[in-house]
């Protein structure tokens, strides 16, 4: 019962705006900052290269898997395996649909 | 002179920059029409280049595959590497750099820019696309960034020309200027770290002098992870660099400089330096007229909607937009050869050029307007931004598959002709996904199939309503396209499963902004794709035809051909006859035709058919259905033609006209087998050819193109070897479950 409860105050910790989520859990329109993107390096620094890393506000356009995501304007569509974990900060304000 | 060269009259440029920059618009601006496309020596990745005159200079223009970073992970990058350290075999070393920016994302194109900026060649900075970025609300202080870079940089429009005499005035003066040194944005350790290695390569060992390494080649060979460099350039160091560079890492990893996320750490960090107070970008993006077309395009149904109906669109356009032209081709040919009979004496020769060059080269020939119309729906797709739609829309379907979406436009090309869509599997930077789609690819029906398909249809399964609404003839043609797709999809699956297992990369594309379609960029796509089919398919086709040609006209045996007693009874009746009579003309033309068909039998494709007799006979084919399929080895199509001949129509059997076709198919319904009674063609033989077609990697010039692009004889020989064991099981399948059903059904 106790272990029930702490997990759901964990979930609704998840949830809550400033906390560090994965990608695919941005709802469409939500706008974040890239928090850490864990996994492979080499994998990593693909991403990176193509400018989504640590800092950078992004905004979800289409959620799902393949996902497309706003970044500085232009769009990319991502689909990373289990290896690679991009997570990120929610904005405080949800951005116009 | 006037515009005497200064200091060298010849240059070469390089142009480099991110995907969707507008670097080949920028190009063709450049260079204009004078353009070559070729491929680079011993890499299938495509090698642009062209010429342009500035103040009585030659330039020369290498546009470089678009690419994000110099870090050598896939061939394209792997290949301008080379090309910029001067290494690239046919390239000559490069004088200049002219890096394209997306002047509307500066941010994330500075990236390579700080990567270029390190090799020490002269560069100028183009930012294009500059009208799309201050539309955006971005402001870009052009001056400023020039100061911060130390590089001439130059504002550009390429597709409205706008820009495009600064640049190359920017060019021709930076040429002449020596290129200023510029600091590593790496941290200290990382650059001490270099020093050392550099020290190490000065050291004399196993008795070879020791060397001097350019510093950019040896940061890229400490941050480059996949071992390309240590591979490539440095393979006669052999394990003792391996070595040094494991300790060298481990020391960079201690003092917090990992490698390779030291390197995007250190050029972001300066790339925001370099931005800050000379760009300024708005706190949020509005949204876009592309970000409006995108709410629908990409949506799942509406989205998956368009994308179908503009998939069925684009193969009613390459099926019966193509039928005119196919047609014209096609009377061409037949005028041609008819031409070479009635001008040529008769023998091997005529033979060879009308049966041999004009009917093979002609059957090759004919899918060129599928390919020119393909290709140019392609062009339009690619060109406007819609595809990197379509391959996110298709990689929820792809990646079940275990591949990505960006396998989805070679497999579409694959159902014009599986050599387009063959090479544009370049498009996939992972290599086993490339492989993959690549050995799949030929199992799209392609329309080399179609006329085979078209004739066993016609002939062998009845007009029927099924359900009212289809009709049996579109069903079975349906399964057979079917039929290939699902088999694709196993094979696929069991590819990755398997030889192909391993890591996937996350899949990545960048989704330009929608644009109006360039007529020119269309165009010259189009008729480069054609130009390759015409030159790689019919060099390989030529060869083939007259391979097939004189097996089956030799050894042509006059002779024994004359003392087959069906045609000395022929013979016998017709020198009986009047030669001024009315059936004597009927008579002889008939005789003409036997004999030929004895020719046949008798050559050596014939004899090898009837040897061959016994392994296909559980398929319910007889020598002369094994004969024509063995002949269309090469190339799938032949086989109408050789079945035209076996079955005794002779050379000119036109099945393209309607009494041909019905001629053709009642000899087919009438054919029995040998000796007997019993009918050759039931409806489960056609349909175990069908399959056998539909599976078979009936296709020298497709073998051929695979072992170009993977560079080895394993695959095609692999793709030769499943391909055909699956046809053969199919056909057998088909033919004997068919025959048990008709039995069961009486």
């Amino acid at each position: 019962m106790v272990v029930r409860l702490s997990l759901i105050i964990e979930l609704k910790n998840v949830c809550m705006v400033h906390a560090v989520i994965p990608l695919n859990c941005l709802l469409c329109g939500q706008a974040a900052f890239v928090n850490r993107i864990s996994g492979p390096p080499d994998h990593v620094q693909r991403l990176e290269e193509l400018g989504l890393r640590g800092g950078v506000r992004i905004e979800m356009f289409r959620p799902g898997s393949p996902c497309i995501i706003r970044m500085a304007g232009n769009k990319v569509c991502i689909r990373s395996d289990g290896l690679l974990e991009v997570l990120v900060q929610p904005a405080e304000t949800l951005s116009p649909r | 002179m006037n515009h005497a060269p200064t200091a060298r009259a010849a240059m070469t440029v390089a142009l480099i920059g991110n995907p969707n920059t507008g670097k080949s618009s920028l190009f063709g601006a450049l260079v204009g029409v004078r353009q070559r496309v070729g491929n680079y020596p011993g890499v299938t990745v495509e090698r642009r280049s062209g010429q342009m005159e500035f103040a009585g200079r030659k330039i020369e223009v290498i546009d470089l595959p678009g690419l994000y970073s110099l870090a050598p992970r896939s061939r394209d990058e792997m290949v301008a590497v080379d090309v910029l350290l001067g290494r690239q075999d046919g390239v000559r070393p490069v004088d200049l750099i002219v890096c394209v920016l997306d002047a509307a994302n500066l941010g994330r194109n500075l990236y390579l820019v700080s990567q270029v900026l390190e090799l020490g060649l002269p560069t100028v900075v183009a930012l294009n696309m500059m009208d799309l970025a201050e539309s955006r609300g971005v402001q870009i202080d052009c001056d400023r960034l020039a100061e911060r870079l130390g590089v001439p940089v130059v504002a550009t429009q390429a597709v409205r020309h706008v820009g495009i005499a600064e640049l190359k005035a920017a060019m021709h003066r930076a040429a002449d200027q020596k290129a200023r040194k510029y600091p590593s944005p790496l941290p200290a350790v990382f650059r001490q770290e270099i020093d050392r290695l550099a020290a190490w390569f000065l050291k004399p060992s196993n008795g070879s002098p020791g060397r001097v390494v350019a510093r950019p080649l040896l940061e890229r060979l400490v941050l480059d992870a996949s071992g390309y460099l240590e591979r490539g350039i440095f393979a006669a160091e052999g394990p003792a660099l391996a070595e040094e560079l494991a300790a060298l890492r481990r020391r960079l990893e201690q003092s917090g400089c990992a490698v390779p996320g030291v390197e995007t750490k250190s050029r972001y960090a300066w790339t925001e330096q370099v931005l800050s107070g000379a760009v300024h970008e708005p706190d949020d993006y509005l949204p876009t007229w592309t970000d409006r077309l995108d709410r629908v395009l990409t949506h799942r149904v509406w989205g998956t909607v368009i994308f179908a109906a503009l998939m069925i669109g684009l193969f009613q356009a390459v099926f019966s937009g193509a039928v005119p032209f196919m047609d014209l081709i096609e009377a061409g040919c037949a005028w041609l050869g008819a031409q070479i009979e009635a001008h040529m004496a008769g023998g091997a020769l005529r033979s060879l050029l009308a049966s041999g060059l004009v009917g093979g080269v002609g059957g090759v020939l004919v899918f060129l307007p599928q390919i020119l119309i393909l290709f140019f729906f392609i062009g339009i797709l690619e060109d406007c931004g819609y595809m990197a739609r379509a391959a996110y829309l298709m990689d929820r379907f792809m990646s079940r598959v275990g591949l990505s979406g960006k396998s989805f436009i070679p497999m579409l090309a694959a159902f014009a002709c599986a050599i387009p869509g063959i090479m544009a599997a370049r498009v996939i930077e992972n290599d086993r996904d490339r492989l993959t789609t690549i050995l799949v690819a030929p199992l799209m029906t392609c329309s080399a199939r179609l006329p085979v398909f078209a004739l066993l249809i016609a002939a062998f399964i009845p007009d029927e309503p099924v359900l009212g609404v289809f009709d049996l003839r579109g069903l079975t043609l349906f399964g057979l396209y079917g039929l290939g797709i699902l088999t694709a999809v196993v094979v696929a699956l069991l590819l990755k499963r398997t030889l192909l297992r391993g890591e996937t990369p996350p899949f990545v594309i960048e989704l330009p902004s929608y644009k109006w379609p360039s007529a020119r960029t269309v165009l010259h796509r189009v008729l480069e794709r054609g130009w390759l089919f015409v030159r790689c398919a019919g060099t390989i086709i030529l060869a083939v035809s007259i391979v097939v040609w004189a097996a089956l006209y030799y050894p042509h045996d006059a002779a024994s051909v004359d003392r087959q007693p069906h045609l000395s009874h022929l013979k016998a009746a017709l020198d009986r006859m009047d030669p001024a009579g009315e059936d004597y003309a009927a008579l002889a033309a008939e005789l003409e035709r036997e004999r030929l068909g004895e020719f046949q039998r008798q050559s050596w494709l014939g004899r090898a058919g009837r040897a061959v007799e016994p392994v296909f006979k559980p398929l319910g084919w007889d020598w002369r259905i094994a004969c024509a399929v063995i002949a269309s080895f090469p190339a799938r199509e032949i086989v109408v033609a050789t079945l035209g001949v076996v079955f005794d129509l002779g050379e000119n059997a036109d099945a393209k006209s309607e009494a041909g076709a019905k001629q053709f198919r009642d000899k087919l319904r009438q054919a029995t087998w040998n000796g007997s009674g019993r009918r050759l063609f039931t409806v489960p033989t056609a349909l175990s050819i069908m399959v056998f077609f539909a599976l078979c990697a009936q296709c020298a010039a497709t073998l051929a193109v695979i072992r170009r692009e993977t560079n080895s004889l394993r695959w095609p020989a692999f793709t030769f070897a499943y391909m055909t064991t699956l046809a053969y099981l199919g056909a057998l399948v088909a033919y004997q479950a068919g025959t048990w059903i008709a039995a069961r059904i009486g």
